[in-house]
């Protein structure tokens, strides 16, 4: 009797592969045409694979949990020769090669062909399985995972200047559930309809800079601060330095304290800062610069300044020298002014930390020396760290550091 | 209407240039009036008989004969009567005629016929496949035809070319191939074709192996819905490396097939290109397959195991598309 | 002389000689350039074997016959006709000549002109002369015609020698394949080479006529090859000569050949053809001394002339080249 195999169907243009969720059927079972006999789910959905053949159910190889290529043999049906000349199945014989060796040789007809799928003993050789999907969410199983930008997808986009995440928003067809090249083009001209204006040179400086600072597993810590000490100070000092001035300072001796914190991991070595050179987030048109002030645990807030001061208006003004951003080991900036109360600041690709400050707020803090409420000016400081380089405490301490240091205004 | 075969576009070939050209003659091992191992010289000796030469079992001496006549401005074809026993022609083959016009400036018009490829029950001695050596040689041309039209146009071709020719005819084609005339697109010598239109990936592949691609595209059509395209090389040297960068420029994935053993050769160098020229155009790593690294083996079973098969390109074929 | 030289005529032996002397004085000149740094690679000379290169060429008419000089041929090369400036040209690696510095030293050759250019492959040009000898049957052309191609001791042992041989025997073609048993196959002595009695032993078991000749001995040699050249073109089929001499050079000019038995050397086999040559000449007033100096004189200018020639000429450039190893236009390598 004929044998017809039961073969796992290409469920959609880019499915390469499907997980067998159930076997509907089992050796000895009879099925009719187009009867359902196993349910299989892919990353888009779950579908039964029928058989087109009336028949008796001879072998089962697919496993149920496992995934399967299209194509392969899931099992075996034998049916009459009438239900395969009805159905125009191709029977198993069909499928194999050498039927042409034959003319040749004039050899037997010998129905073992299949030489690269069957074993000796008649069985079949296990199909080819790739790893399950992940089951609920749209990512492949493919080796290179939806991740994987092949050369021919990476031509296309170093041709159109786009980088991975530009194409972050596609949901890939292709292999696997990556982006293809086609999934790029429509996504492309799709978009080309929408509204859209040419990135300024400081955009994508920005861009690119925090492109290549979040390669790094980044993590923010905050506490508290009250600014009451610092505000008063600041109101008693002509030119009056600006907040994100102390905490700049603040930080830069907490550092020369513990130089690590600010470390840079470069393969097995953490390369410590030379100076204590920190920098200071200016917000511009359509961006941000960061003006460094050199050796920042060295001098006090007085003594800087001016030279802050002087910085902050070349910065707004776009008017910095070339060096005056470079060689930063870390960044303070206030967001603050924004009037915004917490922040996530990524710091500079260079550099492992940033310190934010939010926007002051007044509270009413319970004082066991009155024993009333008092109102306090309270804002959150925020520390953005490299956690390849400082652990969640060792962030921690820092930040409480540099609270303590600025409860001493007069001291910076 | 009646059907013609590979050997007989040969055979056909051969009786047409006799016919044409009377400097054509041929010489080989029982090519006269037994009209050789595979008849492919049937009846030629009667109507030529002093252009259709018995040779000794001397493969260097016949090369170096053929060689010289081609110097002296005959245009011999000579008949291996396996391309296997070619490797006792190999010095006159890579060393004279290989050399010649580089060296002198001075042509040699010889086509060597190579029976090539293997068939169940020939063993490791009668199934070889040399191309990859002879076109590892610079001054030899190297076509591998995979048509009945092919067979014929390519032969009538490498006889009037000016260089030496390697013409390597697959004996698994000689009888079983048929088509219903001689007559087909007559490309040039150094034109790949493709065989087969697809968009998913392209098989670049030659001689016998382009009919085991296209029953592999088959199925994987049948299967999953798959387009892969088929190129048949025709001439291994030149390679035609633009219509293979063109194909996977159309796909963006690469298999390459051969019947060759695996270690460099054929489908080596075509990766190579590939990866060279057209690296941009890839979706996913080239790939190659190959017969097995081991002598071919006698028996039918082990020999079908040994050399790629439409499962065998279908498996890889697979393996490319979930890349 | 004993023997009467009825049977050989005064210009061909004079042809002979001057070829023979004409190659010793390029050849002395091609050690010297050697020496001089003037030449990239080797340098392989015919020192002791002019009398048996020179006359098998000598029997050889340029244009219609074919002839195929191997490594120690210089002699033959001048008898058969090429000119020396394509020797000097080829050694010095001028782009004018034959091999437009693609071959150099003595893989040269003009196939159109009938003698191809030889590959290092000892023997393979057996079966090429053939070959070509048929292409001429083929067209109707081998009437009269010959061919010659020589081969040394060391030869006999290849696969091709048999070949070749066996084949050309079949075809009945005219051959002269001469072997040039000069004792050494580079460094190798016979006795390490074969051990039959007489390689003119091997004739019988290819079924062609076997020649012996003392191959320092220029009258003995010239008539020999005349015999068989004669018989081959009368189609006889191949005739298979076996010369014997000693090399009196190294392999090539790097090597001192210090390795060769001093019996040897002093022995019959070790006398220079050229010296019994010209003995030879005189005796039988086939020339006299003085005209033989003028002819070394001459040998001497034209030899200098294509020398100098030769230097002054281009060599060939790597950008000008066209890197082709095909004729057919379209057909690109890659």
């Amino acid at each position: 009797m004929p044998k017809v195999p039961i073969l796992m169907p290409q469920l959609g243009e880019s499915i390469a592969e499907a997980t067998i969720i159930r076997l509907q059927v089992a050796i000895g079972d009879t099925v009719s045409p187009d009867q359902e006999v196993i349910e299989v789910e892919t990353n888009k959905a779950t579908m039964g694979v029928t058989t087109l053949c009336a028949g008796l159910v001879t072998e089962v190889i697919a496993k149920e949990g496992v995934s399967y290529a299209v194509g392969s043999v899931l099992g075996v049906l034998e049916v009459t020769q009438e239900e395969v000349d009805r159905t125009g199945e191709q029977i198993l014989d069909e499928l194999s090669s050498d039927g042409n060796v034959k003319a040749v040789t004039g050899q037997e007809e010998d129905d073992d062909e299949n030489l690269h799928f069957k074993t000796q003993d008649g069985g079949y050789h296990e199909p080819v399985t790739v790893e399950p999907n992940v089951k609920g969410l749209p990512v492949p199983t493919g080796k290179g995972g939806a991740h994987y930008i092949s050369p021919r997808m990476r031509a296309r986009m170093t041709e159109l200047g786009l980088r991975a995440a530009d194409v972050s928003a596609i949901s890939g067809s292709g292999a696997g559930g990556r982006v293809t090249v086609e999934d790029l083009e429509q996504f492309l001209e799709h978009i080309s309809a929408w509204p859209h204006t040419k990135a300024s040179p400081m955009r994508l400086a920005v861009a690119d800079a925090m492109r290549r600072s979040w390669t790094r597993p980044l993590a923010t810590v905050a506490r508290p601060l009250v600014m009451d000490k610092i505000l008063d100070h600041r109101r008693s000092q002509d030119p009056k330095p600006g907040p994100a001035l102390y905490l700049l300072r603040a930080l830069a001796l907490a550092l020369a304290e513990n130089p690590t914190t600010a470390g840079y991991l470069i393969g097995e070595s953490v390369v410590h800062p030379r100076a204590f050179d920190i920098g200071v987030a200016v917000q511009v048109d359509d961006g941000v610069l960061v003006p460094v002030i050199r050796n920042a645990d060295s001098k006090t807030v007085k003594e800087l300044v001016e030279e802050y001061n002087h910085l902050v208006d070349q910065a707004r003004a776009r008017k910095l020298p070339e060096d005056a951003t470079k060689h930063g080991i870390a960044t303070v900036t206030n967001f603050g002014t924004f009037g915004l109360t917490w922040g996530t600041p990524i710091p500079l690709p260079n550099e492992t930390l940033i310190l934010g400050l939010s926007a002051g707020v007044k509270r009413p803090v319970w004082s066991d020396e009155t024993g009333t409420f008092i109102p306090v000016t309270e804002a959150e400081i925020d520390l953005t760290f490299d956690h390849r380089v400082v652990d969640g405490g060792g962030a921690g301490m820092l930040l409480n550091r540099i609270s303590e240091l600025l409860q001493e205004p007069e001291a910076l | 209407m009646s059907e013609v075969t590979y050997i007989d576009a040969i055979h056909k070939a051969l009786s047409d240039s006799l016919l044409e050209d009377p400097s054509v003659f041929l010489y080989g091992q029982d090519i006269g009036k037994f009209g050789g191992a595979f008849k492919a010289t049937k009846g030629l000796q009667g109507l030529y008989p002093e252009r259709v030469l018995d040779a000794p079992i001397s493969e260097d001496a016949m090369a170096g004969l053929a060689i010289g006549a081609a110097l002296d401005g005959a245009r011999p074809v000579l008949e291996m009567q396996f391309a296997d026993f070619s490797s006792v022609a190999f010095n006159q083959l890579v060393n004279q005629a290989a050399t010649h016009y580089y060296r002198t400036g001075v042509p040699v018009p010889l086509t060597v016929r190579l029976p090539s490829g293997g068939t169940p029950g020939s063993g490791p001695f009668h199934s070889q496949s040399m191309e990859s050596l002879y076109a590892h040689y610079p001054g030899l041309i190297v076509v591998t035809p995979a048509t009945v039209a092919d067979a014929y146009s390519m032969l009538i071709d490498s006889i009037k070319l000016d260089d030496p020719v390697i013409y390597c005819e697959h004996k698994f084609l000689y009888r079983w191939l048929k088509s219903s005339s001689y007559e087909g697109d007559r490309l040039p010598i150094g034109k790949a074709r493709v065989a087969r239109a697809g968009k998913h990936a392209t098989v670049v592949t030659y001689s016998a192996m382009v009919h085991e691609a296209v029953r592999a595209a088959e199925m994987l059509h049948m299967q999953g819905g798959w387009e892969i395209e088929v190129v048949d090389l025709r001439s291994v040297k030149p390679l035609d490396t633009d219509t293979i960068i063109a194909s996977v420029a159309r796909t963006g994935r690469l298999l390459a097939v051969g019947e060759a053993f695996p270690w460099g050769g054929v489908t080596a160098e075509v990766v190579s290109r590939v990866s060279a020229d057209g690296f941009h155009l890839l979706d996913a790593p080239p790939a190659r397959l190959n017969a097995r690294d081991t002598p071919i083996p006698y028996h039918p079973k082990l020999w079908a195991a040994h050399r790629p098969t439409p499962e065998s390109i279908a498996h890889a074929l697979h393996k490319l598309l979930n890349y | 002389m004993d023997t009467s030289n009825e049977d050989i005529s005064r210009d061909h032996v004079r042809k002979v000689f001057r070829a023979m002397l004409t190659a010793r004085v390029l050849e002395n000149k091609l050690g010297s350039l050697y020496k001089a740094g003037k030449i990239a690679g080797g340098v392989y000379l015919g020192k002791g074997q002019e009398a048996v290169s020179a006359s098998l060429a000598a029997c050889l008419i340029k244009g219609r016959d074919v002839y195929a000089p191997l490594i120690r041929d210089q002699a033959g090369r001048t008898a058969f006709g090429e000119e020396l400036i394509d020797c000097t040209r080829t050694y010095l690696g001028s782009v004018e000549g034959p091999m437009r510095g693609r071959d150099g030293n003595i893989h040269r050759g003009r196939p159109r002109d009938g003698m191809p250019a030889m590959i290092s492959h000892l023997g393979s040009a057996i079966s090429l002369v053939s070959g070509m000898l048929l292409a001429k049957r083929l067209r109707g052309e081998m009437q009269g015609v010959l061919g010659g191609t020589c081969v040394g001791d060391g030869c006999t042992s290849t696969g091709s020698f048999h070949e070749g041989l066996n084949t050309a025997a079949v075809e009945k073609l005219p051959l002269v394949l001469t072997v040039a048993n000069n004792q050494y196959a580079y460094s190798t002595p016979n006795d390490r080479q074969f051990v039959c009695d007489d390689l003119v032993d091997k004739a019988q078991g290819y079924g062609v006529r076997g020649h012996s000749v003392d191959g320092t001995d220029m009258l003995a040699c010239i008539r020999v090859m005349k015999n068989a050249a004669d018989r081959a073109r009368a189609g006889e089929g191949p005739q298979l000569v076996v010369a014997s001499m000693l090399r009196l050079t190294g392999h090539g000019e790097h090597d001192d050949g210090s390795y060769v038995d001093g019996e040897l050397r002093e022995s019959e086999l070790g006398r220079d053809s050229i010296d019994v040559g010209r003995d030879q000449m005189i005796r039988n007033n086939f020339s006299d001394e003085a005209e033989i100096t003028g002819w070394e004189a001459e040998a001497a200018k034209t030899v200098q002339a294509a020398v100098a020639q030769a230097q002054k000429e281009s060599e060939p450039d790597p950008y000008q080249d066209d890197w082709r190893a095909f004729a057919t236009p379209n057909i690109q390598g890659r």
